[in-house]
C-alpha cells in the first residue's frame, strides 16, 4: 500500500492535491482513500491532507502514521513542531520538500536517513496566486515519485478534479503539473509501498483513563481574559509586513485600525509597531498605509533574529 | 453628528482590547470589523456566539474576550442572550449585582444565523423588547462549512453549492428592513473599511437599550476568493459601488450616513473576487452585469424621490 502525506498551509491546495492524485491513482485501477487533515485554524495555518493507494480494499483508516512518501509545500512548515511533518518519517520514507535548498542541506539539517528529493522553489512563486498551482504541482511530483501513474491518468484526474473552476483554471494548471512530472523522472518510482499491516498486530496507543467528573468540573469553563495571545499565529505567516521608521509619518494609525487581528500597536509616541508573535502576514496594512510604508518581504528572507514580540 | 465622541479619524482607538492568536483566516473581514466593534463596546459584555466561524475565536483554553462569551447552537443565540439578560437582571434585582456590574448582552452570529436559522428566535426576541445586542458579520455564506450559499448570498455569486455559469439564482434577503420592520431600539450596517462610520453607530448602539442590530459586511478572502490584503480595498469597493448602503434606522427613520457621490460600477466591486469570475469569463455575462447594477441603480433612485 502506499501512504502519502502532504503538507502545507491552509490556502495552498494540499486539499486539491489529495484529491487529484486520489484520482489518479484510481484511473490507474487502485483502491484509494483520500482526505484533508484540518483543526481549527485557517488559511495560512499548517494543514495535510493523505491518500492512501493499494491494489487490493483497504482497510486502514485515520491519519497516516507510518508514510511511504511526504511531500512539503512549503519550507516554513519544517521547523514548526505543530505542523509536525516528519512525524513517521524514516529510513524507507521519500521526503519531497518544495524549496531553495538543495537535498545535501535537509538531509543534513534534519538528519535524514533516507532519501531527499527537491522540487525548487520558482522566484514568481512570491506571488500568492501563483502559489495555488502548488497543489497540482506537488499531486503530480508524488504521482512521478510512486512510478506507478502514467502522464494520462494524472491529466485526466487534474482535470476532472478542477473542471469546477474553469477551463482557464485547468490549463494554466497543466502546463506546470506537466513541468513537474518531466522534471522528476530520474527518480520515477523511488518510492517503494509499504507493508500492509494486519489488525493482529495492531498496538493499542496507551490511553489516558479520565474519571467522569460533575459537569460544573468537567464543562470547558475559561477563567481568564485573552488567553489566546498564547497561540502563536505568527507561524502562519508566509510574508512579512516591515514598517520602514523612515516613511511611517505616524498618521491616524491606518495600519493598526484596518490589521484584522489586531496585531499592531500604537505606542505613546504615535509610532506604529507589528506583534510578529501573532501576525499572520494578509498584508491589509501593507495596502492600507497612504505613505506606502509597509513593504512586505518573504519570511524565509527575513532576518531570523528578530524579536517575535515586536519591538524592533 | 455633532454629539459623537468620534469627529475625526484621530479619535479611534489606537490601543486594542480584543486579544490576537484567534484561529480566524487571514484577513478576515469579520475580524477586522469586531476588533474595532469591540475596541467601543469594551469589555463590560456578555458573548454569546452561534455555530459560524467566529465560533473559533474561543476554542478552549484560549479566548481573546476580557470578558465572558457562551456558545449556542446555530438558531439560538437570541433566546441564549434571553436567559443571559434574565440572569443579570434577577442579580441585579436581588442586590448581588450593582448597576455600575451590569453587562451587555450581545449576540454574536454570521448571516447563515442571522438571515436564515436564526431568524425566528431573533423575531422572538425583538417582540420581547430583549435589551440586547446583535452583531452580524455578513459574509454571505456558510464560510465556516465551506461558503455553501445562505439567505445572504448575492444573486450571481459562485459558492459551493452554486457553481452554474450564472452562479447563486437566488437574490439576498434585506435583513436591515426585516429589522426596521420589527420597530426596535436601532438598527445599522457598517463595515470594517469604514471605521470612523462603524465607531459612530457602535456608540450609538452602545447608549440604547432594547433590541439593537449592527450588521456588518465581512469581506472573506477564503469564501469569495480574493488576496487576503484586500480586505479592507473591497469592503470600501462596496461601499462606493452602492453595493453595501451605509445607513442606520433609529427613532422610526432610516438615515443614510455615506451616500457615495458619484457610485462606481458595480463591476470594480464584481471582477477583484473569484466568486464573481465566471460574470467576466469565459465571455462577459452582459445580460447579468446589467441586472445586478440595475437593481444597485434602483435602490439609490428609489431612495432620491
Ligand atoms: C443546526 C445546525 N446546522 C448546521 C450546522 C453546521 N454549521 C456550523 S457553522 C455553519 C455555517 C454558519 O454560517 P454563518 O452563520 O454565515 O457563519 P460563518 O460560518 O459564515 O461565519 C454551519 C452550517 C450547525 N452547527 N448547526
Ligand atoms: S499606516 Fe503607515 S504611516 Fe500610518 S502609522 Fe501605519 S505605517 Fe505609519
Ligand atoms: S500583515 Fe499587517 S494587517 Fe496583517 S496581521 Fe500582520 S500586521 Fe496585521
Ligand atoms: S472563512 Fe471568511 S469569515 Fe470565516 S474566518 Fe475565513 S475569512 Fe473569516
Ligand atoms: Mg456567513
Amino acid at each position: 500500500m502506499y501512504r502519502i502525506r502532504f503538507h502545507g498551509r491552509g490556502g495552498q491546495g494540499m486539499k486539491t492535491a489529495s484529491r487529484i492524485l486520489g484520482t489518479a491513482f484510481f484511473n490507474e485501477g487502485f483502491e484509494v482513500q483520500d482526505a484533508p487533515r484540518y483543526g481549527a485554524e485557517r488559511r495560512g495555518a499548517p494543514i495535510f491532507a493523505y491518500v492512501r493507494a493499494a491494489r487490493r480494499a483497504i482497510y486502514e483508516r485515520g491519519v497516516i502514521r507510518h508514510p511511504d512518501l511526504v511531500i512539503v509545500a512549503d519550507e516554513t512548515l519544517v521547523a514548526m513542531p505543530a505542523a509536525a511533518v516528519l512525524q513517521g518519517v524514516d529510513a524507507h520514507c521519500v521526503v519531497l520538500i518544495h524549496s531553495r535548498e538543495p537535498a545535501p542541506v535537509w538531509q543534513h539539517r534534519l538528519n535524514l536517513a533516507g532519501p531527499v528529493v527537491i522540487l525548487p522553489l520558482a522566484e514568481e512563486r512570491e506571488d500568492r496566486l501563483a502559489l495555488r498551482q502548488i497543489g497540482t504541482a506537488c499531486a503530480a511530483a508524488a504521482a512521478r515519485l510512486v512510478g506507478v501513474v502514467a502522464w494520462t491518468a494524472l491529466e485526466q484526474a487534474l482535470r476532472d478534479e478542477l473542471a469546477a473552476l474553469g477551463d482557464a483554471l485547468v490549463e494554466a494548471n497543466l502546463g506546470p503539473a506537466r513541468r513537474v512530472y518531466d522534471f522528476l523522472s530520474p527518480q520515477q518510482g523511488c518510492v517503494a509501498p509499504g507493508p500492509v499491516v494486519a489488525a493482529e498486530g495492531y498496538v493499542r496507543p496507551d490511553w489516558v483513563e479520565l474519571a467522569f467528573e460533575d459537569a460544573r468540573v468537567s464543562a470547558p469553563a475559561i477563567h481568564a481574559a485573552l488567553t489566546s495571545e498564547q497561540v502563536q499565529t505568527g507561524q502562519w505567516r508566509t510574508l512579512r509586513p516591515v514598517i520602514d521608521c523612515a516613511r511611517c509619518k505616524g498618521c491616524w494609525w491606518v495600519c493598526s485600525t484596518f490589521c484584522p487581528d489586531g496585531a499592531i500597536q500604537v505606542d505613546e509616541s504615535g509610532r506604529p509597531r507589528i506583534d510578529y508573535a501573532h501576525c499572520k502576514g494578509c498584508m491589509v496594512c501593507a495596502a492600507q498605509c497612504p505613505h506606502h510604508a509597509i513593504e512586505a518581504i518573504p519570511e524565509q528572507d527575513a532576518p531570523p533574529a528578530e524579536d517575535e514580540r515586536g519591538a524592533k | 453628528m455633532s454629539e459623537t465622541r468620534f469627529q475625526t479619524m484621530k479619535d479611534l482607538p489606537s490601543c486594542h482590547l480584543l486579544g490576537t492568536g484567534t484561529a480566524l483566516c487571514a484577513g478576515c473581514g469579520g475580524l477586522e470589523a469586531l476588533h474595532e466593534i469591540y475596541d467601543i463596546l469594551g469589555e463590560k459584555t456578555v458573548v454569546v456566539n452561534a455555530a459560524g466561524c467566529m465560533t473559533l475565536l474561543a476554542v478552549y483554553p484560549f479566548t481573546p474576550f476580557r470578558g465572558s462569551w457562551l456558545y449556542t447552537a446555530m438558531a439560538s443565540a437570541p433566546a441564549g442572550a434571553q436567559g443571559v439578560r434574565d440572569a443579570l437582571d434577577i442579580l441585579l434585582a436581588k442586590g448581588r449585582l450593582t448597576a455600575e456590574e451590569d453587562l451587555q448582552t450581545v449576540v454574536l452570529t454570521g448571516d447563515g444565523a442571522a438571515y436564515g436559522m436564526g431568524l425566528s428566535a431573533t423575531s422572538g426576541a425583538i417582540e420581547r423588547g430583549l435589551d440586547f445586542l446583535y452583531l452580524c458579520y455578513d459574509n454571505e455564506g456558510y464560510g465556516n462549512t465551506g461558503q455553501q450559499y445562505s439567505g445572504a448570498t448575492p444573486h450571481g455569486a459562485r459558492t459551493a453549492t452554486s457553481k452554474g455559469p450564472c452562479g447563486y439564482p437566488g437574490y439576498k434577503k434585506d435583513l436591515f428592513a426585516i429589522w426596521a420592520a420589527h420597530r426596535p431600539a436601532y438598527v445599522a450596517t457598517v463595515v470594517g473599511a469604514e471605521p470612523l462610520d462603524l465607531a459612530r453607530k457602535i456608540e450609538q448602539a452602545k447608549n440604547r437599550q432594547g433590541p439593537r442590530l449592527i450588521l456588518s459586511l465581512a469581506p472573506c478572502p477564503t469564501g469569495w476568493d480574493f488576496d487576503p490584503s484586500e480586505t479592507a480595498q473591497i469592503g470600501r469597493l462596496a461601499v462606493q459601488t452602492g453595493v453595501w448602503p451605509l445607513k442606520e434606522y433609529r427613532d422610526g427613520q432610516v438615515v443614510h450616513t455615506k451616500v457615495p457621490q458619484k457610485r462606481l460600477p458595480v463591476e470594480d466591486y464584481l471582477k477583484r473576487q473569484g466568486r464573481f469570475a465566471h460574470l467576466f469569463q469565459p465571455q462577459r455575462n452582459e445580460a447579468l452585469l446589467q441586472e445586478i447594477q440595475a437593481r444597485i441603480d434602483a435602490y439609490w433612485d428609489n431612495l432620491q424621490s
